[in-house]
């Protein structure tokens, strides 16, 4: 009887352990850390073939917050899939979930990295220019 | 209690002995009734004009008897072309199969093909290959092996159904810039400028290539009514307004659009790939396509769709070679 009643003690202790608060979550589910580095590493573009239309590397200006990339010559434009790189931590507001119109080069499309405390955002600009034929 | 455990002991024992037992090997009793199997040897989709290719293999003791003939019966009649190899075949030292002569050429007979085996042959693996006719386009087909011998036995194996696909093949097309340019994917062939500027309404895609100094542009598909900077130096003829929609494509590469069998590949564009493509917002042009590469089509009244794939390009003469596959929509 002493036995079965240290047990269930023990149960309820596992169990209010268990309820601990871990670490804390957005409402992506994903961790919220210490980090409040907030920027963009690397970038890539692929076409309708998932293959890349980059001309060049991407020049990414982490102070003007800015990505000037260059497309090739004959480049769907309104079917193009971004990648972004980001720093540790950090997360792209809004989503991109499939592909995205590019077309409208006048209104460069923009997107806003979030830093791993969740408390740094900022905004970049992607330039997107098409290599001209001469 | 202490008994108890001494039969266990002696139970684990006994068991551990006739497990460790050595069994002799005896080489399997051959059943003594005519036998036969099969398998498909084709991959991928059904297509009208193609060939389903099986191999069917046939036994019995030769001391019972003799393969008399091997049948195979389709529900829809194949088209010409259909035939059962009369040969079967085994792998030299080089790797290179070698066919053995076991029968007479296979004879066709409405739905029926048949060898009709040579006196003394007790065992064999034939190859059927069932061309697929018109009438079966968007049908099932299913076939029924069947193999007499001399003793009077008769056995079959039942195989399918197989459904046979909507969609037209089309191989081996060659594009020629500024001759053999045009490409109409409602005939799926390739016409010059004569036929084009007679027949507007049937070209769907211009072929070119261009070797410019500041972009690469090489071979490219586009639309008639691509803007002119996709396709420099091209004067169409007159009437030329289809507005195809194209998306370049890479790394799906048919095994039933190969021209060479060295290229190792198993995907197969079906029906259903070119039923849920999604055209919208998809360009008139596909700029550099490459060899190995493909385009997804949609004709501008979108009774057709395709992929066509680059079998090959050539730059110095100017010229690509594409297979398709093409599906009517409506």
């Amino acid at each position: 009887m002493k036995k079965s009643l240290y047990f269930s003690l023990l149960f309820l202790g596992l169990l209010a352990a268990g309820c601990k608060k871990g670490f804390p979550v957005d409402e992506d589910g994903l961790l919220i850390t210490t980090r409040s580095e907030c920027y963009v590493s690397s970038f890539e573009i692929l076409g309708a073939d998932y293959q890349t239309v980059r001309t060049k590397a991407a020049v990414i200006d982490t102070v003007a917050q800015t990505v000037n990339v260059e497309v090739l010559f004959g480049t769907d434009l309104k079917n193009l899939y971004p990648q972004f790189t980001l720093v540790t931590d950090a997360k792209l507001d809004p989503k991109i979930p499939g592909k995205v119109d590019f077309s409208d080069l006048a209104n460069p499309k923009q997107w806003t990295v979030v830093s791993g405390n969740r408390k740094v955002r900022k905004t970049y600009t992607v330039n997107l220019t098409v290599q001209k034929i001469n | 209690m202490k008994n108890k455990y001494i039969l266990y002991v002696l139970g684990l024992f006994v068991l551990v002995f006739t497990g460790c037992k050595e069994k002799e090997y005896e080489v399997p009793t051959a059943p003594s009734e005519l036998q036969n199997d099969l398998i498909k040897r084709s991959l991928g989709p059904s297509i009208v004009g193609l060939d389903i290719e099986f191999a069917y293999a046939m036994a019995l003791l030769p001391e019972k008897g003799k393969l008399a003939t091997a049948t195979v019966t389709a529900s829809i009649a194949g088209a010409a072309g259909t035939y059962m190899d009369n040969k079967f075949y085994s792998t030299n030292s080089s790797g290179t199969e070698v066919g053995t002569v076991v029968g007479s050429p296979s004879v066709n007979s409405g739905n029926t093909t048949t060898v009709t085996y040579n006196p003394d042959i007790s065992a064999a693996t034939l190859r059927y290959f069932y061309r697929v006719p018109e009438e079966a386009r968007g049908k099932e087909v299913t076939f029924t092996f069947s193999v007499t011998s001399t003793n009077g036995e008769t056995n079959s194996y039942k195989s399918g159904p197989y459904p046979i696909r909507r969609m037209d093949v089309k191989k081996g097309l060659v594009l020629k810039d500024g001759t053999s340019s045009f490409l109409s994917i409602a005939d799926m062939a390739v016409y010059d400028a004569t036929f084009a500027a007679a027949n507007p309404t049937k070209i769907d895609i211009v072929y070119l290539y261009r070797t410019l100094a500041t972009v690469t542009f090489n071979h490219s598909l586009v639309a008639p009514t691509a803007n002119a900077e996709y396709r420099p130096g091209v004067t169409l003829p007159a009437g030329l307004t289809n507005k195809t929609k194209l998306i370049k494509a890479w790394d799906i590469r048919d095994a039933q659009l190969i021209l060479v069998n060295n290229l190792a590949t198993s995907i197969f564009v079906d029906d259903i790939d070119l039923q849920q493509r999604n055209f919208n917002d998809a360009p008139d042009f596909a700029i550099n396509t490459r060899a190995e590469s493909g385009v997804w089509v949609e004709t501008a009244d979108g009774k057709y769709r395709a992929y066509i794939y680059v079998n090959s390009v050539n730059n110095a003469a100017k010229e690509m070679t594409v297979s398709m596959k093409r599906l009517v929509m409506k």
